[in-house]
């Protein structure tokens, strides 16, 4: 099975593709509006140079433009969700949860926080399948 | 906005962000529990033990104060996981009045069955509690 480099437009296409195969996601997404943006901080120490930006449009179920993008496309989005690499593998390795990690100010909501409690459901999901995607972490290449 | 009625002096705590957030959003969304803010005078207490975060949340008729830890003697301590403490935020409200018998209700009713979830003082402040799941529901 190919593996994907963490946080690549290739690895999204994976993820987006997971995302649309997972039976249970659509009936389940099926009120939620808004993208989602995640930023992921710099740690040259870990293999990641820049800030990567990150914007995901998920609407009633359906998935649209998944993509690497610039600080200004990820500010667009409803949701944008930011956090250190490490947090960020963490959450897709399932090691935090993103809910412990947002009370423990470990990932940082800029959003509608009562949609999100209301979806809760839903972003799990989401976060839930990211784990399903073979992924080659850069800090362990 | 209903972020001017909210005092956090609990700044370290990143959990007091959220905790202030939400209410004010969701007071600014449904105006009507403006009138149920209003009328909440106590103090409660959120424990996370889990993530080592303790609030107290001091209510004087349409105020509201965060304070680090747990101070004096408050009214309701909740104690739970801090992955269950969302939860409480998903009961609903019918007819005034916190609904547990949809599946996010039944969830909480049985963490608290299983004492995954303790409120102390539940049964001496029953209307701090109802209002305080009225104005802190997202549903």
């Amino acid at each position: 099975m190919a593996k994907f480099k963490a946080m690549t437009q290739e690895w999204l296409d994976a993820y987006k593709a997971a995302i649309e195969a997972d039976p249970e996601y659509k009936p389940m997404a099926k009120d939620w509006e808004g993208s989602v943006a995640l930023v992921c901080n710099p740690d040259p120490s870990k293999g990641v140079p820049e800030t990567i930006y990150i914007f995901m449009d998920y609407w009633h179920g359906d998935v649209g433009e998944f993509l690497v993008c610039d600080k200004a496309k990820a500010e667009s989005a409803t949701f944008v969700m930011t956090g250190d690499y490490s947090r960020w593998k963490q959450v897709a390795l399932k090691e935090l949860d993103s809910t412990k990690a947002l009370l423990q100010g470990k990932l940082k909501m800029r959003g509608d926080l009562p949609y999100v409690v209301r979806n809760i459901k839903t972003v799990n999901k989401v976060i839930d399948i990211l784990g399903n995607v073979d992924t080659l972490w850069p800090d362990e290449m | 906005m209903a972020g001017e009625f909210i005092e956090n002096q609990a700044d370290e705590v990143p959990f007091s962000y959220v905790i202030a957030e939400l209410l004010a959003s969701n007071l600014d969304q449904n105006p009507h529990k403006m009138r149920t803010f209003q009328k909440i005078y106590g103090v409660v207490a959120i424990d996370l033990p889990d993530i080592e975060a303790a609030v107290t949340l001091i209510f004087s008729g349409g105020k509201l104060k965060i304070l680090k830890g747990i101070v004096g003697k408050p009214d309701l301590i909740i104690r739970t996981e801090s992955d269950k403490v969302i939860g409480l935020n998903s009961i609903s409200v019918k007819f005034g009045l916190p609904y547990y018998f949809d599946e996010a209700g039944l969830t909480v009713l049985k963490q608290l069955a299983r004492g995954e979830i303790k409120i102390e003082g539940m049964l001496a402040h029953p209307i701090i509690l109802t209002r305080l799941t009225k104005i802190m529901s997202v549903m």
